[in-house]
């Protein structure tokens, strides 16, 4: 299939592991079943890819795990519309269709020998996961690593298993939270919103790459705390998530002004996104 | 001397296409209205009136599938669509407003990645424009940089001529070889006069001119006064020659089934929703402004194209009366 010239037909792939993040959000883990395509498919954290469960159409995620993992690729997503709940409906076994890795990445290598600040919101540390563990895998190649990282409430974190594994290693700085009554009495983490937790955390800027991702809201609000302990615009990455449907530069839905998120995005400095008309 | 088909050779010239297995289309009259339709023999050819929709979905369908899928035997196989199949297509008697259409939408489905769907049609197609010789009070082709003897986008142009007949000029391979293999149909005369456009005075608008201007207005009073009345009902996209925005859906069941591509507009409320229930475009100024930006501005940005030709069917179709032709002579008319 990957011989045609068809840019939209997708490889097939067999969900290989299926795990339940929150009561809404799932991880599907996909082997491809070509093996050429196994070998072949290469990607760089940051990119997306068009997932499709047949019968209901595809939906747009970032590729959730790392480049620097072999032979296989996750995707985190909500079951909120007729793509995604036909994707929680498959099992272990069953097949989907994967067309990508669309788009462009996080630089990672510019970021070589520096300290890096992940802070993610509910469903976007997805994005930022590939990019955490792509780090991790390299580890001796950056300098601090401070992942700050919350969602509404306790159950609503991602990937619990990977944040207490983050919590128990001494190479990573964790600070999850939560919403303020999101907490319930065990909970180890802080209570407040992300922007403020972040500012409390004050990580220094000196040195220092921030990756941001969340939903539009916090991202608004976590700019201001990023300027104030000192990071510069170019300093700031974030991913776009708009709504997409052909990945390809094609069917008009991603732009944000002339800007098309799938083509020239989904990564962008906060410089870049302060550069476009603003309609986000 | 001036080159020249007569009007009984040139449906003379459509019935051998047709006998040549090639898909021949053009305007021909469908019930109470002319639309672009094949054409069984050249007598069915009616360069009367411009087609209600334009030409576009020649070259990229209303709706076609991009795969079929099956499941058997718990196995998903996924086919592709046979492209070899499409037939060898002449688009025949498309004024300068459609047969520039292609011209301008060649960019968007072959940089980068390429849509094979569009570009093989493209590849098989050959266009022979006319001149358009009676323009109505909607058309606006001056404006956006064309004219209605604008020869861009045709292989072959024909020019209507006074006492009947056509002069031609083959712009492309393909034109000449449609030419060199039909030439006894072709011939030449002394002197030829072309029919001369009677239709309105259009203004020549400096296209630069409007861009600059929506360069620095992404945020303008201007969009609320012109889309407040929009209903977002989408009819200007869908009989746009340019407008290509698309979905991708699934037909079926998730044992069988297929995957297409079909049109979509940028005025729709859902366009652009997200699955959190944001939207970047929540309101219909938002939207109308794109549909304006990304005509005259953003395309151009991108492919330095303007992505209108003037054809006026917007202004025709919509039912509140948004025009436009107005809108960017407001826009050209602006100091600042």
């Amino acid at each position: 299939m990957c011989q045609s010239d068809n840019i939209y037909l997708p490889n097939l792939a067999t969900i290989e592991a299926i795990v339940d993040e929150t009561p809404d959000v799932r991880t599907l883990r996909l082997v491809f079943q070509d093996e050429a395509v196994r070998e072949s498919f290469s990607f760089r954290a940051g990119q997306f890819a068009e997932y499709s469960a047949f019968g209901s159409g595809e939906s747009t995620f970032c590729i959730a795990s790392p480049p620097t993992r072999k032979g296989y690729i996750e995707c985190c997503f909500r079951g909120v519309g007729r793509v995604t709940e036909a994707l929680r409906e498959l099992e272990v076994g069953d097949t989907v269709g994967v067309r990508g890795p669309y788009g462009n990445s996080f630089p990672i290598e510019k970021f070589y020998g520096k300290n890096l600040v992940f802070i993610a919101g509910g469903i976007a540390l997805p994005p930022l996961r590939t990019v955490i563990w792509n780090c991790l895998d390299l580890r001796e190649k950056f300098g601090d690593i401070t992942i700050v990282y919350g969602a509404r409430s306790e159950s609503d974190l991602v990937y619990k298993r990977e944040l207490a594994e983050w919590q128990e290693r001494d190479d990573v700085r964790l600070v999850k939270c939560v919403d303020p009554g999101g907490n319930g009495p065990d909970f180890d983490g802080k209570v407040g919103f992300v922007p403020h937790v972040l500012e409390e955390a004050a990580p220094s800027a000196e040195n220092t790459i921030a990756l941001v991702c969340g939903p539009p809201v916090m991202i608004k609000f976590t700019l201001p705390v990023l300027e104030r302990l000192g990071f510069s615009d170019d300093a700031i990455y974030t991913t776009l998530e708009n709504r997409m449907k052909c990945g390809v530069g094609k069917c008009g839905r991603c732009n944000v002004g002339n800007v098309y998120v799938c083509k020239d995005g989904p990564v962008f400095t906060a410089r870049e996104v302060k550069a476009m008309s603003q309609e986000f | 001397m001036p080159q020249i088909i007569t009007e009984a050779n040139l449906r003379n010239l459509i019935d051998l296409l047709v006998k040549e297995a090639k898909l021949v289309v053009g305007p021909k009259q469908a019930g109470t209205v002319v639309l672009y339709e094949p054409l069984a023999t050249g007598s069915e050819l009616n360069l009367d009136a411009l087609p209600r929709r334009s030409s576009k979905e020649l070259f990229f369908p209303v709706c076609e599938n991009i795969l079929t899928y099956r499941k058997e035997g718990g196995v998903t196989k996924v086919s592709d669509v046979d492209r070899s199949r499409f037939p060898e297509t002449v688009l025949i008697g498309a004024p300068p407003c459609d047969a520039s259409s292609p011209s301008i939408l060649d960019a968007v489905f072959s940089w980068d990645y390429h849509d094979e769907f569009y570009l093989e049609r493209r590849r098989k197609s050959t266009i022979i424009g006319i001149a358009c010789t009676k323009g109505d009070d909607a058309c606006f082709c001056t404006a956006v940089g064309l004219a209605p003897d604008a020869q861009q986008g045709s292989d072959l142009f024909l020019t209507p001529l006074k006492g009947g007949g056509f002069a031609y000029t083959a712009l492309s391979e393909k034109g000449e070889s449609l030419v060199a293999a039909h030439a006894g149909l072709f011939g030449n005369v002394p002197t030829a006069e072309p029919v001369e456009f009677a239709g309105q005075d259009t203004e020549k608008l400096d296209l630069a001119k409007i861009k600059n201007w929506l360069d620095r207005h992404f945020e303008d009073p201007l969009w609320e006064s012109i889309s407040d009345i929009c209903i977002g009902c989408g009819a200007c996209a869908f009989i746009c020659p340019a407008c290509h925005c698309f979905d991708i859906n699934d037909e079926g069941s998730a044992d069988h089934g297929s995957r297409r591509k079909h049109w979509d507009a940028c005025g729709f409320s859902k366009f652009t929703n997200h699955a959190s229930g944001h939207n970047p475009r929540d309101i219909q100024n938002k939207r109308y402004r794109n549909r304006i930006m990304h005509k005259f501005k953003y395309y151009d940005d991108k492919f330095g194209k303007t992505l209108c030709t003037g054809c006026g069917r917007c202004i025709r179709a919509c039912p509140v009366g948004i025009d436009i032709a107005e809108i960017i002579s407001t826009i050209h008319g602006k100091e600042d």
